[in-house]
C-alpha cells in the first residue's frame, strides 16, 4: 500500500514534464519517438496502479463472490458491510485522528529541525559537516528493528511508553535525518550573492535564516512536508511497539486487527487497506499543486 | 515576519493541543483494584469472542469488578509482548499463543506467573485433557509438556477431513474408513478429471496431511520423541518414510495437483468453498467460514480413516502476567470462562469447547465437529503440529516437499534433509 502513494507520489515529475509537452505538441507536430515514450509512460503508470486497483475491486465485493470468482474479477455487486465493519470494530475515526496528528506534527518539527540543521551545515559550513550529515544518516539507514528495543528502554525510562509522543519523537529525528542531508545539499548551492548582500544590509543569522532563506526554499519545504506526513502515516513496527493502548494507535496498526492466526479475511483487509489509503491520497491530490510546484521550481533556479 | 509569525503561531497550537491529548491518555492508563484490565485477539463475532463477551458480563456481575477489555492484533501480541508484559502497561490477563518459543519463552524469562496454585484451586487440570494440558505446561527452560502450568486453553483445535457431499454423492461414493477406501474414492475422482485434494505446499496445509500420513503407522512414544524431544527420531524409519512416500504416489496419481506449490491455504480454502476439489484436509479453524460462506453445497467432515493421532493442539491460552495488577481478579475470570455454559457458547458459535457437555451442543454441524474432536482426545490422540519442534521446521517442511511435488529430489532424499533440519534445530533447543 504504501508503495503506491509513493510511486503515485514519484508519478508527479512525470506529469509536470508531460505538461509543457504537450502544450508545445499543439506547434510542432509528435514524432514517433514522443508515442513511444507516452506508451511506455502509460504502461508503467498501469503496472504501478495495479495494486491500487486490486485493492479497489476487493473492497466491496462480498466474501462469496471472492470464494467463487477470485481476487481478480469485478465485483458482482457493490458490498459495504466489509467496510462498515471495519469501522465500527476499530472506531476507525479515532484512529484517523491519531494517525493525522501524529502525521502532522512529525512532519511539521521535521521540517523545523531538517531547516535549522542545514542551515548550520549548507549556510554555516561547518568543519567536517560531511561526516556530521552522515552520522545523521545514520538513524535512516539502520533498520528499525536494530533501533527498537535501545528505544523501548530509553521510552519506558522516561515514562513515555504506550504514548504518542514517543513515536513523534522518534520519527521526527529519523525523518529529519533525511531533511537535513537533503536541505544540506540544497542549502549548499545556495546563492552567495543573496547571502552577502543580506549581511550588507545588516541582517543577522536568525533574520537571514527567516526572512532570506525560508522564503527561497519554501518550496522544497512544502515537499518535505508531504512526504514526511505519507512517510510517517504509513510507518507500522515502531507505532506498533510503542502504542500499547488502543486509543493512541495509528491506521496502519489498527489495520493489522484483521490478520488472524491462521485465517485472513481477503475482502474486509482490502477495504481497510482502501479506508487507510485514502486519507494520504486525498491529502496528496490537495497539496499535489505545492509538490510539482517545489519540484519545478528547484529546477528553474 | 508574518510568515514567520503565521509558521510560529501554528507549531506553538499544535503543541498546545498535543500536550493536552497526551495528557488524556496518560491517565487512562491507570489502573486499580476493581479493575480487570483483559486483552485478547478474537473478533466479536468468532466463537471465542461470542463466548468470551458474555464470560465478562458474568465476571462484572458476580464480583462487581470492571473489565477494561481491548481488542488487539494477533500480530501486536505476537510481536510486542515481552515488552509489554515487561513494562507497566501489563493488562492483568491476556490470551496469548501457545508454544515453546512464544509462551514458552515467556515463562523462561519470568514475565508470566506461576498458575499452579490457582490451577489446584480451581481444578481446572481436571477439565483438561491429558494432551490439551501439554501446551500449558512450560519448564524452566521454556519447554512445552512438563512443569508449571503457565496458561489455560478455553478451546482446541484439531485437523480433520472436509469433504463435498455433493460431489461425493454426484460420482456414487461413500465416506472411506480406510487409506485404502479413500485412494479408492480419489480414484474415482481422478477418472472423472477431477483432482480430488484441495492442497497447498506454500503454506501449513501439505505438511500435516504429510504429519498425518505418519501418524497412521506411529504411536505416542514417536509423537513425544518428535515433539517433546524425548528421545531420536527415526528420519529413515517406517512412519516418516510412508508419508514421505505416499505424498510422492498421491502426486504420481493426480491426487494432489502439482500446481500445489504455489498455492496458499487460503487458495486451498477457497477452492473447496467454491467447490473445484472435493476434499480438504485441514484444520477446525475452517469450520466457521465453511459454515458461513460454503453454502452452493452440503459439506461434512470425517477423521482421517485408520488414524489413532490427528495433528491437533489445545488453542491459545489465557496467560497471567507476572507484573498483572489483579491477579485474583485474573484467576476468577479464568474460572468463569471454564463454566459448562461459556464452554457451550464456544461449542454453539462454531468453536471447540475444551470443558463442555456435549448435550448443551445445539447445533448439528457443531455436534459433529466437537464429536471429532472429543473422540480424538479420548484415545489420546492430539499429536500437535508437524512443524512446533523448531523455530524454522515451518518453513523447511514446506520447502521440502515442494521439491518432492515437484520431482527435483525423490522421498529419501527429501526424508534426509529434512531430518538434518530438524536434527541441528532440535540440538540448539536442548543443547
Amino acid at each position: 500500500m504504501s508503495t503506491t502513494i509513493l510511486d503515485e507520489a514519484a508519478q508527479a515529475p512525470i506529469a509536470a514534464v508531460r505538461e509543457p509537452r504537450k502544450r508545445r505538441s499543439s506547434t510542432t507536430r509528435k514524432t514517433l519517438g514522443d508515442w513511444m515514450i507516452l506508451v511506455v509512460a502509460i504502461l508503467i503508470g498501469l503496472l504501478i496502479a495495479v495494486p491500487f486497483f486490486l485493492i479497489l475491486i476487493n473492497s466491496f465485493k462480498s466474501p462469496a463472490d471472492y470464494n467463487a470468482a477470485g481476487p481478480l474479477t469485478l465485483p458482482t455487486d457493490l458490498y459495504f458491510d466489509g467496510m462498515i465493519n471495519f469501522w465500527q470494530r476499530v472506531d476507525f475515526p479515532e484512529k484517523l485522528w491519531n494517525s493525522f496528528f501524529i502525521s502532522s506534527v512529525v512532519a511539521i518539527l521535521a521540517v523545523l529541525v531538517s531547516l535549522l540543521n542545514a542551515f548550520a551545515l549548507g549556510i554555516g559550513r561547518v568543519r567536517g559537516r560531511t561526516w556530521i550529515v552522515l552520522l545523521i544518516l545514520l538513524a535512516n539507514m539502520l533498520p528499525q528493528e536494530v533501533l527498537l528495543y535501545p528505544l523501548y528502554f530509553m521510552f519506558k525510562s522516561v515514562g513515555l511508553y504506550d504514548n504518542q509522543w514517543a513515536v513523534i519523537i522518534i520519527f521526527v529525528v529519523i525523518q529529519s535525518a533525511f531533511g537535513t542531508y537533503l536541505l544540506a545539499s540544497v542549502l549548499g548551492t545556495f546563492p552567495k550573492e543573496i547571502l552577502e548582500a543580506a549581511s550588507l544590509d545588516g541582517a543577522n543569522k536568525w533574520t537571514m535564516l527567516w526572512r532570506v532563506v525560508y522564503p527561497i526554499t519554501k518550496p522544497t519545504l512544502s515537499v518535505l512536508v508531504i512526504f514526511f506526513f505519507i512517510w510517517t502515516w504509513n510507518e507500522f513496527l515502531i507505532p506498533l511497539t510503542f502504542l500499547v493502548s488502543n486509543a493512541s494507535q495509528t491506521v496502519p496498526v489498527s489495520i493489522a486487527v484483521l490478520q488472524g492466526d491462521r485465517l485472513m479475511d481477503v475482502t474486509t483487509t482490502s477495504a481497510s487497506a482502501l479506508l487507510g489509503l485514502l486519507p494520504t491520497l486525498i491529502f496528496f491530490l490537495i497539496f499535489q499543486r505545492t509538490l510539482t510546484r517545489g519540484i519545478t521550481a528547484g529546477a528553474v533556479k | 515576519m508574518k510568515n514567520t509569525r503565521r509558521t510560529l503561531a501554528g507549531v506553538a497550537i499544535l503543541g498546545v493541543s498535543a500536550l493536552l491529548l497526551s495528557g488524556c491518555s496518560a491517565g487512562a492508563s491507570e489502573s486499580d483494584a476493581n479493575t480487570l484490565k483483559l486483552w485478547h485477539f478474537e473478533s466479536e463475532t468468532s466463537a471465542m469472542g461470542i463466548a468470551w463477551d458474555e464470560a465478562i458480563k458474568v465476571f462484572e456481575e458476580e464480583t462487581g469488578a470492571t473489565v477494561e477489555f481491548e481488542e488487539k492484533s494477533f500480530e501486536q501480541i505476537r510481536s510486542t509482548a515481552s515488552q509489554v508484559l515487561n513494562s507497566d502497561e501489563a493488562p492483568d490477563i491476556l490470551e496469548y499463543n501457545k508454544g515453546n518459543a512464544t509462551a514458552g519463552l515467556l515463562a523462561s524469562q519470568g514475565l508470566l506467573t506461576d498458575l499452579d496454585e490457582a490451577v489446584d484451586e480451581f481444578g481446572w487440570d481436571d477439565a483438561l485433557a491429558p494432551s490439551l494440558q501439554t501446551t500449558a505446561r512450560y519448564d524452566e527452560d521454556g519447554i512445552m509438556g512438563s512443569g508449571a502450568f503457565y496458561g489455560v486453553p478455553n478451546y482446541g483445535e484439531f485437523v480433520e477431513v472436509f469433504y463435498n457431499k455433493d460431489m461425493f454423492a454426484a460420482a456414487g461414493l461413500e465416506v472411506p474408513t480406510t487409506v485404502a477406501e479413500l485412494e479408492t474414492v480419489m480414484k474415482a475422482f481422478t477418472d472423472q478429471g477431477i483432482t480430488p485434494l484441495a492442497e497447498s505446499a506454500a503454506e501449513y496445509p501439505l505438511g500435516q496431511l504429510w504429519y498425518q500420513l505418519a501418524l497412521t503407522k506411529a504411536d505416542r512414544s514417536f509423537v513425544d520423541d518428535y515433539q517433546l524431544y524425548t528421545g531420536d527420531v527415526d528420519w529413515s524409519g517406517p512412519e516418516l518414510t510412508y508419508a514421505t512416500e505416499t505424498i510422492k504416489d498421491w502426486t504420481d496419481a493426480g491426487y494432489i495437483s502439482t500446481d500445489a506449490t504455489g498455492f496458499k491455504a487460503e487458495d486451498a480454502g477457497t477452492a473447496f468453498i467454491n467447490g473445484t476439489y472435493p476434499i480438504f484436509f485441514s484444520g477446525s479453524w475452517w469450520h466457521n467460514r465453511f459454515t458461513t460462506e460454503a453454502t452452493g453445497f452440503e459439506w461434512g467432515t470425517f477423521l482421517f480413516p485408520e488414524a489413532e493421532m490427528s495433528p491437533g493442539s489445545a488453542g491459545n491460552m489465557w496467560v497471567v502476567p507476572e507484573k498483572a495488577a489483579n491477579k485474583e481478579l485474573a484467576y476468577e475470570f479464568i474460572d468463569i470462562t471454564m463454566r459448562p455454559e461459556i464452554q457451550a457458547l464456544i461449542g454453539n458459535n462454531g468453536g471447540i469447547p475444551v470443558a463442555a457437555d456435549t448435550a448443551d451442543i445445539t447445533d448439528e454441524k457443531s455436534q459433529e465437529l466437537i464429536g471429532n474432536f472429543n473422540t480424538l482426545a479420548e484415545q489420546d490422540g492430539i499429536a500437535f503440529y508437524p512443524d512446533w519442534p523448531t523455530a524454522t521446521f515451518y518453513d523447511e517442511l514446506n520447502a521440502g516437499l515442494q521439491e518432492l511435488i515437484n520431482d527435483t529430489k525423490s522421498p529419501a532424499e527429501v526424508n534426509e534433509q529434512l531430518g538434518g533440519q530438524y536434527q541441528s534445530g532440535v540440538d540448539d533447543i536442548v543443547g
